[in-house]
């Protein structure tokens, strides 16, 4: 369900969705990235040692369920602070988010 | 570590807000999928419930709770099911503005002992509607049925595709944790339903708030009205759920000269008129003096516990205590509301002092509420509703139903009834979704010729007069 695109010279896990992220899908897609992180290895340890990023592009998508932004923030967590950010958000999206009250913590543009 | 009281109010706000979040995102035809049918899940849960809320709170009659069940479900959602509430509103080529719906936010609702299920349902389906995430605080007294109310509305949205978390139940919390929420930042509205202190600290709170009191509601019957209909009218509305419904009967004036037709029919329809000793008697159980607010331990009760409360005897069968008052105030304890069947009853001399009579009831606790009229001259009608301030006045009417509406007239069926400035609020309508959005106008530019084509050099001269302008103002140009 999710694309994954690792940029081994950037350390950058690109993450790319469908267009409906309801809360069945979300569950699905929180697993997948969960797998995706735990196979590269820039991506595990102790949080403030990790050196990679990770960017949720939403170009695609045009719903996203309370349980999806859970799942930002659980992955925003497990980065250091700046190393998360959401991009490509339609203006829908980007409300939702704001409405959350998480827009700037989960760096969303 | 236990958590604080701020902790737990910041994790129930932060689910609200996530499923308000992704609820603003659904369209009119998702949000009305899941107000169908979480309407239909309350629907048919509406014995259970009854009997569930009759059972804890030793309040009431569980048939007359049903029907309550069925205005805060059915009724209501007949009253919305066609309404507009998502996105575009309406569009008015003539004025080119277009109005749009938006949600409001989380909506703490706190529900009262009194009737307990029927107003969780109702609040659950007009913020549902309005695609505003709820969250209900039960009265400590009904935290059962209350909860169950809302576990079987929650159940049927998420099955309909509602977000997570669109309705919350607190536990019956401390009144520190109630004040905590209904402070909290990330909270839209406060849609409160209870008494005076209820009401008063939604209102200070610092979030907007609808909080609906408490009513005193008087009722004139006019040497017009149809007697035998209006004394079986009272008996059925006053009777209802035990009188439990705060737009009940809680005072009933005449005049003289027909008070005793009035007594009589009363009498005839199993009224039992209390003698002065067992007024006092009565008095006693039922208004508690510090506060002359009705003792909780009456509200709902049948008179046959009233009566043992109060160490009286009374004709089996009987319907409703009444008691003759000489006046209104503390020194007439039983003047002030009561949610029993107990009612007081006043003779007047003429027509202009049983008016002054039903002001001073009506400003006595139940300023902008709601009040009745039984009387078959229009001139009359529209005399009493002029000087009583009430947000409804039901004519030839049982006021409980009346004022809940949906079934004797055409106000919305609701249950929170505002009561204007007078009680406090900002509306004096019957509470609905279309209270619990924010509307967005589109103005689109459409001049104002006629400003336009004025001379303006004529507002900065100090000597053009308001004639002047005025006149400059509507000349065709």
């Amino acid at each position: 369900m999710v694309t994954t695109d690792y940029n081994n010279n950037e350390k950058i896990l690109t993450c790319s969705f469908p267009d409906r992220l309801d809360t069945n899908a979300s569950l699905v897609i929180g697993e997948e990235i969960n797998n995706t992180m735990g196979s590269i290895p820039e991506l595990n340890g102790p949080s403030d040692t990790i050196a990679a990023r990770i960017v949720f592009d939403m170009k695609d998508t045009s719903f996203i369920s309370s349980s999806f932004i859970r799942i930002c923030v659980a992955t925003a967590k497990k980065v250091p602070a700046g190393h998360f950010s959401i991009r490509n958000c339609d203006p829908f999206i980007k409300k939702t988010f704001k409405i959350s009250g998480l827009d700037i913590i989960l760096n969303v543009t | 570590m236990a958590e604080t009281l701020q902790e737990k109010a910041d994790d129930v706000l932060n689910r609200a807000i996530l499923a308000a979040a992704e609820f603003q995102q659904f369209d009119q035809a998702q949000t009305d999928h899941i107000v169908e049918a979480v309407f239909k899940a309350g629907l048919n849960a509406r014995v259970k419930l009854a009997k569930m809320a009759v059972e804890e709170t030793g309040i009431g009659i569980w048939q007359h709770k049903v029907w309550k069940n069925v205005i805060a479900t059915q009724l209501v959602y007949e009253s919305i099911k066609n309404e507009k509430t998502v996105g575009s509103i309406s569009d008015d080529p003539v004025t080119g503005i277009t109005e749009i719906a938006q949600p409001l936010g989380p909506v703490f609702a706190v529900t009262p002992v009194t009737n307990p299920t029927s107003t969780a349902m109702y609040k659950i389906l007009i913020c549902l509607k309005t695609r505003n995430p709820i969250i209900i605080s039960a009265h400590r007294g009904a935290a059962k049925c209350t909860a169950e109310a809302a576990r079987i509305c929650y159940e049927a949205a998420l099955e309909a595709g509602a977000p997570e978390d669109c309705i919350q139940v607190i536990s019956s919390g401390s009144r520190d944790f109630t004040h905590t929420i209904m402070a909290h930042p990330k909270l839209a509205l406060i849609l409160a339903t209870g008494g005076t202190g209820l009401v008063n600290a939604a209102y200070s709170s610092g979030n907007p708030a609808i909080g609906v009191g408490p009513g005193n509601v008087p009722v004139f019957i006019d040497e017009t009205a149809d007697l035998p209909f209006a004394v079986e009218s009272i008996i059925t509305s006053k009777t209802f759920d035990n009188g439990t419904i705060c737009a009940s009967e809680q005072s009933i004036v005449v005049e003289e000269k027909m008070e005793p037709q009035v007594r009589k029919e009363f009498e005839r329809q199993h009224c039992y008129f209390l003698t002065p000793e067992e007024i006092k008697k009565v008095e006693k159980i039922a208004i508690v003096p510090e506060t002359m607010s009705m003792s909780p331990f009456i509200v709902g009760q049948s008179v046959e516990t009233i009566a043992t409360k109060a160490g009286i005897t009374v004709p089996e069968g009987t319907k409703i205590l009444m008691a003759k008052l000489d006046g209104v105030g503390k020194e007439y304890p039983l003047s002030h509301e009561v949610l029993a069947p107990i009612l007081a009853y006043y003779s007047a001399k003429n027509y202009h002092q049983a008016i002054h009579l039903c002001i001073d009831l009506n400003y006595l606790g139940g300023i902008g509420h709601s009040a009745g009229i039984y009387s078959n001259n229009e001139k009359r009608i529209m005399e009493f509703s002029q000087v009583i301030n009430a947000g409804r006045i039901v004519v030839n009417t049982p006021t409980s139903h009346g004022a809940v509406g949906g079934t004797y007239n055409m106000l919305l069926p609701s249950l929170t009834l505002g009561c204007g400035t007078g009680g406090k609020n900002i509306t004096t309508e019957n509470i609905s979704a279309k209270h619990l959005i924010n509307i967005q106008r589109v103005c689109r530019r459409k001049m104002n010729d006629k400003f336009m084509s004025v001379n303006h050099a004529l507002y900065l001269d100090e000597n053009s007069n308001d004639a002047v302008l005025q006149y400059d103002y509507h000349k065709n140009h």
